[in-house]
């Protein structure tokens, strides 16, 4: 009798510990977004009169200011620089690495060995270490201050991470392409008509992926697109100062919002491109 | 039993080279013995055998080939190529109207130039070993194949080929060429002063002896090393066991409203990281609400990213790395722990293993196992994590003791401000030249003691 009750007891400490934890960290994770989500709401536009975590007084004039008053910060355009970017660099990344991946883990060509510990080699650089030369190339081919030299580096870039594409296409049997070679479809055809319909988790986790890189990145925006008015939203948020915060917060909320429902709408392919990539490596 | 054949690995390797290149020599012999004049009409101009067997688009392809290659070796190729070896002769002098070298324009043309000559040798070999193949077939007694067969053919047997060109030329131009570029750099006196319009030349190994022998740049290359090694451990691991923790708790059977509880770290996940940085930046500021409520408490305002606060700064770059990517270590956890099986569990609580026990022999040599390369992938993020100090302590350059970097910089950020701020190019490229080096010692240390990376095939 005694035994069962200090079981009990201890059920309900553990019950009690494990949602003390979570709302822990429902707070360390959530309170900084609403504290951005509500300072975007701020009447007042500096950090120095915010104080501390809630403002006193609420109104949409950030927003608005955003949109209109773009003498200094033209929002609008960084926007459509950004979405123009971040969607011309999903589509072309995304084909040139699942393309790249199905190859990989399809063919068994003579080369394929080497390709394979040539990326690996080639991804322990430091990604920085590029920096300077990709600027002096653009530099040659007069791609500075052009959305299209973005998109072309992005794009060229996206097929050294097909590692984990090529992990979801190893998990598809490849009896399945046999049977359809041996009823006379060419390589092409099995991979349009057989394996593109079954690989609807790992597209979407592509895409997705390709989509927030650029679509977050600042340092080459930053470093190819010297005009303001060719900015990403990235780096024309980098520019703004504490006295801005407001419009900072606004601005974060903004851009940060349509990648967040995306996210949500798409977490479990995420989980299942994820997992797919680190369990057959 | 592993052990043996890993320590006779290079030599059986050499060998089997050595195998292959008579293999090939021996191919290659027996075609110039055996090929015909038109195997010989294409070695000397490509495509003209082909033409001599009706493939008349291909071979006017591969002359096309052959003469567009021509025209650029006279125009550009050739003064590329050894422009790389003298990186420029004549100074600029604008009193004598001198236009000059550009010294570093003409090491990247020159790269340009060797990527071109490999792409055309590689078509040069597709055309002789094509021309012989066809030759061979029609000895055989069938007839040449046609230009639409061809084209059939890339898209089923060799549709690799196909696919794989596009890809291939960009990582040359936009990888390697690059990395090729900096690791170049790295032997030169490319910066500082020597900068275009004034001429680069060869050094060397003198950048790395400036940075390991005793001088200004050597005690801030080893305080930041030590630093960024201690960080990227302990990011990884607060990060790794943190996602692992959350997991676990969000997988027991009392918690209800699991997707409640998932949406937090989700949303932390779902933020671009530059906003995240940003706004933690803001709320430790000087004047941020965290120090307006230190004041208001009659406290005085700490300068938590300041230039003279080391820990505090750091501490802060640790909760922010994990407040980004703690959630991605969750979700991968979770996707694995669905993966685990039950029964073993099951046994476990018979035999009377309690919670700590089955994590500790079973949860954690699972979940370890089967996610070593993402840990490898996460430590090698974190040694190279560039955005949290670049964004949080912005407002301070440098530190005192250091050389062009402040005291919670990594070598990242050094490099950073070496070569994009202030122009130190070579050294910077000697940095990354020694960060690669550390990076893939690490992992070919963990590749060969961990199992699950040569265990590609078992999976399937």
């Amino acid at each position: 009798m005694k035994k069962s009750k200090s079981i009990k007891v201890s059920r309900t400490a553990d019950v009690v510990i494990t949602y003390a934890i979570l709302i822990a960290v429902a707070i360390f994770f959530f309170f900084p977004c609403l504290w951005l989500i509500l300072s975007s709401f701020s009447d007042s536009g500096s950090l120095y009169t915010l104080n501390g975590f809630f403002p006193e007084a609420f109104s949409f004039q950030n927003y608005i200011d955003l949109f209109t008053d773009t003498q200094m910060y033209n929002y609008p355009e960084w926007f459509g620089n950004t979405l123009f970017v971040a969607v011309m660099s999903c589509i072309f990344g995304t084909l040139l690495t699942i393309l790249t991946a199905y190859c990989m883990s399809r063919f068994k060509f003579k080369s394929r060995k080497a390709l394979m510990k040539t990326t690996l080699v080639l991804g322990m650089f430091p990604s920085f270490m590029a920096m300077t030369a990709v600027f002096l190339l653009m530099t040659q081919f007069n791609f500075i201050n052009n959305h299209w030299g973005l998109i072309l580096i992005y794009s060229a870039q996206a097929p050294m991470g097909y590692m984990v594409q090529k992990g979801f296409f190893d998990t598809i049997p490849s009896s399945i392409d046999e049977a359809a070679r041996l009823d006379g479809a060419t390589n092409f055809q099995v991979f349009l008509k057989i394996i593109l319909p079954l690989s609807k988790p790992i597209l979407v986790y592509t895409a997705l992926t390709s989509f927030t890189w650029p679509w977050s990145d600042f340092i080459l925006p930053q470093l190819l697109l010297p005009t303001m008015d060719n900015w990403t939203v990235a780096v024309g948020l980098m520019y703004l100062d504490e006295t801005e915060f407001a419009r900072f917060a606004a601005g974060s909320i903004f851009i940060g919002v349509p990648i967040v429902i995306l996210y949500f709408c798409l977490v479990k392919y995420m989980v299942n491109g994820m997992s797919a990539g680190a369990v057959k490596e | 039993m592993a052990d043996i054949g890993y320590k006779s690995a290079p030599r059986e390797w050499l060998e089997h080279l050595a195998k292959k290149l008579k293999e090939k020599w021996d191919a290659f012999c027996a075609m110039l013995r055996h090929g015909n004049i038109r195997v010989a009409c294409s070695m000397l101009l490509m495509g003209t055998g082909q033409m001599m067997y009706r493939q008349w688009v291909k071979g006017a392809l591969y002359l096309l080939v052959q003469a567009g290659f021509i025209v650029y070796l006279v125009m550009a190729g050739a003064r590329d190529f050894f422009g790389l070896f003298t990186l420029g002769s004549v100074e600029a002098n604008p009193w004598y109207g001198i236009e000059g070298d550009n010294s570093v324009i003409m090491l990247i043309t020159g790269i340009l130039s060797i990527i071109v000559m490999v792409i055309y040798v590689s078509l040069y070999v597709a055309n002789v070993r094509g021309i012989y193949a066809t030759q061979l077939r029609v000895e055989a007694g069938k007839k040449p194949t046609t230009f639409r067969q061809d084209v059939a053919q890339m898209f089923d047997r060799k549709f690799y080929r196909t696919v794989l060109f596009l890809p291939v030329i960009g990582v040359c131009i936009f990888n390697v060429l690059p990395i090729v570029f900096m690791i170049l750099i790295a032997f030169t006196n490319y910066g500082g002063d020597i900068v275009p319009p004034k001429l680069v030349d060869w050094v060397g190994f003198e950048n790395f002896g400036k940075l390991v022998a005793v001088g200004e740049y050597t005690t801030t290359f080893f305080k930041i090393l030590g630093w960024n090694i201690l960080w990227a451990v302990a990011s990884t691991a607060i990060n790794y066991f943190g996602g692992l923790a959350l997991a676990l708790l969000l997988n027991k059977k009392c918690v209800k409203g699991k997707v409640f509880w998932r949406f937090f770290p989700i949303l932390a996940y779902a933020i671009p990281g530059f906003i995240t940085m940003l706004g933690f930046k803001y709320m430790f500021a000087n004047g941020g609400p965290i120090n307006y409520y230190i004041t208001q408490g009659g406290g005085e305002a700490i300068f938590f990213l300041g230039a003279n606060s080391t820990w505090p700064a750091r501490l802060i770059g640790l909760m922010v790395n994990a407040w980004i990517s703690i959630p991605s270590s969750m979700l991968l956890a979770t996707g694995i722990l669905s993966n685990a099986s039950k029964d073993q569990y099951e046994a476990a609580k018979i035999d009377g293993a309690n919670a700590f026990q089955q994590f500790w022999y079973l949860t954690l040599p699972f979940v370890v196992f089967a996610t070593m390369p993402v840990i490898l992938s996460q430590f090698i993020g974190n040694f190279n994590n560039f955005g949290v100090f670049y964004f949080l302590r912005s407002d301070v350059s440098t530190s005192a003791g250091y050389v062009l970097a402040n005291d919670t910089d990594l070598l990242i950020n050094w490099l950073y401000k070496m070569s994009i701020d202030n122009n130190y190019y070579s050294i910077g490229a000697a940095i990354s030249l020694i960060i690669f080096i550390i990076t893939s010692v690490i992992s070919l240390v963990v590749y060969v003691f961990s199992p699950s990376y040569r265990q590609e095939e078992t999976y399937r």
